[in-house]
């Protein structure tokens, strides 16, 4: 496109200059076909540069995987379970109820366990009247 | 709704997976390669009528492309050309500077007063591609150097505004930019210039 009035100077001086772009000498191709090919090396290399994955990131990323998975780890309350493989020990109440528990489950709720019992403690009070009554030496 | 209608038409707009970043920098590595090979002989010229210098002219055009590669080939490429340009003028100025400096050195120094830089040139290096018949070429030799002399006689700055607007067709704005001065002082040294080397070419071309 020609913006400028034919045969001004500013016509004849763009016609001139495009004319001596055309004629420069092989040598100069040369150079500058090099020069340029050395400046579209640094743009690639610093393209590269700009989507490459630094080093550091890696190891920062393992380093901060570790820790989260720690903190799941130690956080959660599995670890009562694996931490601690001994039983924590039972109360002597707790023991108990237990028993009973055992001793009322055992006759199906019908009550005959129980009976049971009692008749046991009653044979065990006789027992023992009857040595203390009968063995006078034994005491003193 | 309406925000519905704006997503459905981003969605349309998108027509696949985004490409890869290895594409995407070796379209731009390519599209950089065609505006370098695009300008590198209007700048290798356009420093060789300021220096005067052949290797002075390509050293300066070799520092712009490695510089606009360095520091701005991220950026959109319809930034590159005037980037470019203030990159290839400043190190014009920079260079003028320097051998302005150097003269002086060399005017207190006894022996001969020729840069030392200035080597023997080989007369092969002056032949030039193929191109129009030999009368013509001498023609538009001659009408050439006659403006390449109007053109070094202008100051800097004129020179600048005039070579950047009327060689490399850059706008004002463009222009502006490039010289990193306002639109106003752009208008101002290309009519300037403009007007100067009408006096002076106006005759000799007529």
């Amino acid at each position: 496109m020609n913006e400028y009035p034919p045969g001004s100077i500013e016509e004849r001086s763009r016609e001139l200059f495009d004319a001596s772009v055309e004629q420069v000498d092989m040598r100069v191709r040369s150079r500058l076909n090099q020069a340029r090919h050395a400046a579209l090396d640094v743009a690639r290399s610093k393209r590269s540069g700009f989507f490459r994955v630094p080093a550091w990131t890696s190891a920062a990323g393992v380093t901060a995987a570790g820790v989260l998975g720690a903190a799941i780890w130690f956080g959660t309350p599995f670890v009562h379970q694996f931490s601690a493989p001994h039983p924590a020990p039972i109360s002597a109440d707790a023991q108990n109820l237990e028993d009973l528990d055992i001793v009322a489950a055992s006759d199906g709720g019908s009550g005959d366990a129980i009976d049971m019992l009692q008749d046991d403690i009653d044979f065990y009070q006789w027992a023992a009247d009857k040595t203390a009554s009968t063995d006078p030496g034994s005491v003193g | 709704m309406e925000r519905f209608a704006t997503l459905s038409h981003a969605w349309m707009a998108w027509e696949g997976p985004a490409p890869a970043p290895e594409d995407v920098a070796l379209d731009h590595t390519k599209e950089l390669d065609k505006f370098l090979a695009e300008v590198e002989r209007r700048a290798f010229r356009m420093a060789q009528v300021s220096l005067r210098d052949e290797d002075d002219a390509l050293d300066v055009v070799q520092d712009a492309m490695l510089k606009l590669a360095r520091n701005y080939s991220a950026k959109p490429s319809a930034e590159w050309r005037p980037l470019f340009f203030r990159i290839l003028e400043n190190g014009i100025r920079d260079l003028q500077r320097r051998r302005t400096v150097r003269k002086r050195w060399m005017a207190w120094l006894p022996g001969p007063k020729e840069d030392p830089d200035e080597e023997a040139q080989d007369p092969m290096d002056n032949v030039a591609a193929p191109g129009p018949d030999a009368p013509e070429l001498l023609m538009q030799d001659q009408a050439m150097r006659q403006l390449e002399e109007s053109l070094r006689s202008l100051p800097a700055r004129q020179r600048e505004a005039f070579m950047l607007r009327n060689f490399e067709a850059l706008d004002v704005a463009e222009t502006a930019r490039a010289m990193g001065c306002s639109e106003g002082s752009v208008k101002t040294h290309y009519s300037r210039a403009v007007h100067t080397l009408r006096e002076q070419l106006g005759e000799v071309w007529s």
